[in-house]
């Protein structure tokens, strides 16, 4: 038995810390990782819980992610409970096989700590590897400081291995902003964290010899649509729900609140940013200070971006009368993801706001107040004129000449 | 909402540092932020780490700081990067150096007129630790400088937080905290 | 990277080595290649250092341990002897110290601020073999 490892009430950690501590209280049977910054400490403090007995689970040193990912699914379809953790290039490296684990209905959860993509190489955070798993079938929960990461590790386990959902989850934070950031983390104890999230129950397992299975089954244009169809349709209507039950769970047990979509003052708000990330929580406070001068602005941070909960966000910003999507990733080529979906959310409602795009913060570029000071200032005139004041994608805090599109 | 910078090299324990320091003020039930910028850094480049410290609730991520301190760890950081960047009126210095307040001054005009404080933490601590390791004795000099909590305290929690180092190890540092606590000037 | 313009650098984000083109740079001692500001060779290193080696001719045996260990490059030889350290872009790490055969060291590390000849005046000297009865 792994021994009971005695954590303060509260501690000071960095999100991969969070991270780390979520893994193990949920005694993870297999962790098979190939280490890539900024998530390696996940998998680093991981290995060292485990060389000091508080983890009775097995580490595979993978010879890449794709390895790593593999053998996650093979432990998961094995029948065991499943994480790894990774970022960017790794992550990218992964996409192959993401496809596979949801695709299978493994329930692995995946730390996926927000880094650029390259070229040219960047460690830095941005949600380019986020975006990029956007169609892979796997849950995305998003997270914006480390007591998030704690708590919605806790909870993608809880939701993803639940014999209604049987889907992989990934739990998102910014790269250094949160995984290398150290804050206040409200912990609970082993025993309690473990209760919260159950006993892992195997499905179908591979080692489960008196019924024997097999994974990883080939379909054509037969069967593949109705498969796809089917795991679509789990994802669409039965994560949310779960997802909202998990929240309520851990509300009861520790009275923080989280939501599908947070929303921050938005009960009267005229004017909105939409964002993701350690973000939504820079944009808050300059939404407070706001607030402060009589102004009515409000911030909507998406928690689940996949299933995308695209009723609830059109809900959340039914009022606002200008509405600007932040994307942390090139959009190569059309408006920013966040832009889309804001988009598509919005348009057959009641809802006629003047709706624009930023680029920002790519390759961990600073998001300043001062510059979503500029982003409010420019929804307040959008919101005067009813109509768009500036082009509708616009790159904030870039040096040069000022760059925008549409 | 107060709020520190650190200018140091990697390896030399800034990380460590400001992660201490935002323990033991976390323990007295205020809100922290300990976090860096690292490039691809590899030991011995010139980083920054950043402390903030508030009553309420820390909203704000964004890497700019207006300081309130400004800790150099390293003597040579205080030539060769710009301790001064984005500095408040009131920002006050300590600086890692074996030269003299004045003398310190006298070699970098920039600090004419500034609030400054020196204290020789690469010293103390290949004296005490035995390595060139100056993040613990900085936090000495800071808590007479600031007068953030009294010696006695901050030993006491620092002792806490280090607990997991070799006994020896956490004997040192707080030889080394509490020297730089009576050699800073 | 602030000094660089947003657009200095060329598509595809390359760098140039060299100012304009070089042919059999192999054949050109390093300090007279035309290496450009991009070039970690034009960067200093030097106040990476707390304490820096100091080289004593006299006691140099030209093994070239020192030379061959160097992760940076940073000992000068030129026809197999020892000439000097290159401080520009020596980091301190001392490793040149700990593979050094002879006794005393023909290279010590000082504090940085060290002078040089106060060094040599320190150096430890050769003990004479006493004879033995």
């Amino acid at each position: 038995m792994a021994d009971i490892f005695e954590l303060r009430d509260i501690e000071v950690w960095d999100g991969n810390m969070a991270a780390s501590h979520a893994l193990r209280q949920a005694q993870v049977d297999v962790v098979a990782a190939y280490p890539i910054t900024p998530s390696t400490p996940i998998v680093e403090n991981y290995a060292s819980f485990m060389a000091n007995g508080y983890i009775d689970g097995e580490f595979v040193m993978a010879e890449s992610e794709h390895g790593a990912m593999s053998c996650c699914i093979g432990a998961s379809a094995a029948g065991g409970r499943v994480a790894t953790a990774t970022s960017s290039q790794g992550f990218a490296l992964m996409l192959e096989t993401l496809y596979s684990a949801s695709g299978m209905r493994l329930p692995i959860v995946l730390n996926v700590v927000n880094r650029a993509i390259g070229a040219p190489l960047n460690v830095n955070g941005d949600h380019s590897d986020m975006y990029m798993g956007r169609d892979s079938g796997w849950i995305q929960i998003d997270c914006y400081n480390p007591q998030d990461v704690y708590d919605m590790n806790l909870v993608a386990f809880r939701v993803c291995e639940d014999h209604g959902i049987r889907l992989p989850a990934m739990v998102h934070q910014d790269g250094f902003m949160t995984s290398h950031t150290a804050q206040r983390v409200k912990t609970l104890s082993d025993d309690v964290a473990y209760d919260f999230i159950g006993e892992f129950k195997p499905m179908n397992d591979m080692l489960d010899l008196d019924h024997p299975v097999t994974h990883g089954v080939q379909t054509e244009e037969d069967w593949h649509f109705e498969h796809k169809a089917r795991q679509h349709h789990a994802l669409m209507s039965a994560v949310l729900p779960k997802i909202q039950e998990a929240f309520d769970g851990l509300k009861a047990l520790t009275g923080r609140q989280y939501n599908l979509v947070e929303s921050y003052t938005m009960d009267d708000a005229e004017i909105a940013i939409v964002c993701m990330g350690t973000s939504v929580e820079t944009a808050q406070e300059v939404s407070n200070e706001l607030r402060a001068q009589g102004i009515k602005a409000g911030v909507v941070g998406i928690r689940v971006f996949r299933p995308f909960p695209l009723e609830q966000i059109a809900d959340a910003l039914k009022g606002c009368k200008a509405i600007a999507t932040l994307d942390r990733s090139s959009p190569n080529g059309t408006v920013g993801a966040l832009y889309n979906e804001l988009a598509g959310a919005l348009f057959n409602t009641s809802t006629h706001a003047v709706l624009t795009n930023y680029i920002y913060g790519l390759g961990g570029r600073d998001l300043t107040k001062s510059s979503i000071h500029t982003i409010y200032r420019d929804l307040q005139a959008n919101a005067q004129a009813g109509s768009p004041t500036t082009p509708l994608q616009q790159f904030i805090g870039l040096r040069g000449p000022k760059l925008s599109f549409f | 909402m107060l709020e520190i910078r650190w200018h140091s090299r990697a390896g030399q324990g800034a990380v460590t540092g400001a992660k201490g320091l935002a323990e033991v003020v976390a323990s007295t039930g205020k809100d922290v932020q300990a976090f860096a910028f690292y490039g691809s850094a590899k030991r011995g480049a010139a980083m920054t780490a950043y402390n903030r410290f508030d009553d309420k609730v820390i909203l704000n991520h964004e890497k700019f700081m207006q300081p309130d301190y400004v800790l150099v760890i390293d003597p040579a950081l205080v030539y060769a990067t710009d301790i001064t960047a984005n500095e408040k009126e009131n920002t006050v210095y300590i600086i890692t150096t074996h030269l003299s307040t004045l003398e310190l001054i006298a070699s970098q005009p920039k600090l004419m007129g500034k609030k400054v404080f020196t204290v020789d933490c690469i010293k103390i601590s290949q004296e005490t630790i035995g390595k060139a390791i100056p993040n613990t004795p900085m936090l000495g000099a800071l808590m007479k400088i600031s007068r953030m909590y009294d010696i006695e305290f901050f030993t006491e929690n620092m002792f806490k937080v280090l607990k997991k180092l070799p006994q020896k190890i956490i004997d040192a540092n707080m030889i080394a905290i509490e020297r730089a606590y009576n050699e800073v000037k | 990277m602030l000094q660089n313009g947003w657009d200095t650098f060329e598509i595809g984000t390359i760098l140039r080595p060299f100012e304009g083109s070089i042919s059999d740079a192999s054949a050109i001692l390093p300090e007279d290649r035309l290496y450009s500001q991009s070039n970690s060779f034009s960067v200093s290193v030097a106040d990476w250092r707390i304490e820096k080696p100091l080289f004593n001719k006299d006691l140099c045996i030209d093994c070239q341990f020192c030379w061959i260990y160097c992760p940076d490059m940073s000992i000068i030889s030129r026809d197999k002897k020892m000439v000097a350290v290159d401080y520009d872009h020596c980091k301190g790490c001392g490793i040149c110290v700990q593979v050094c055969p002879t006794t005393p060291k023909a290279l010590l590390m000082f504090p940085e601020q060290k002078d040089e000849e106060e060094a040599l005046l320190e150096w430890p000297k050769k003990e004479k073999k006493e004879k033995e009865n």
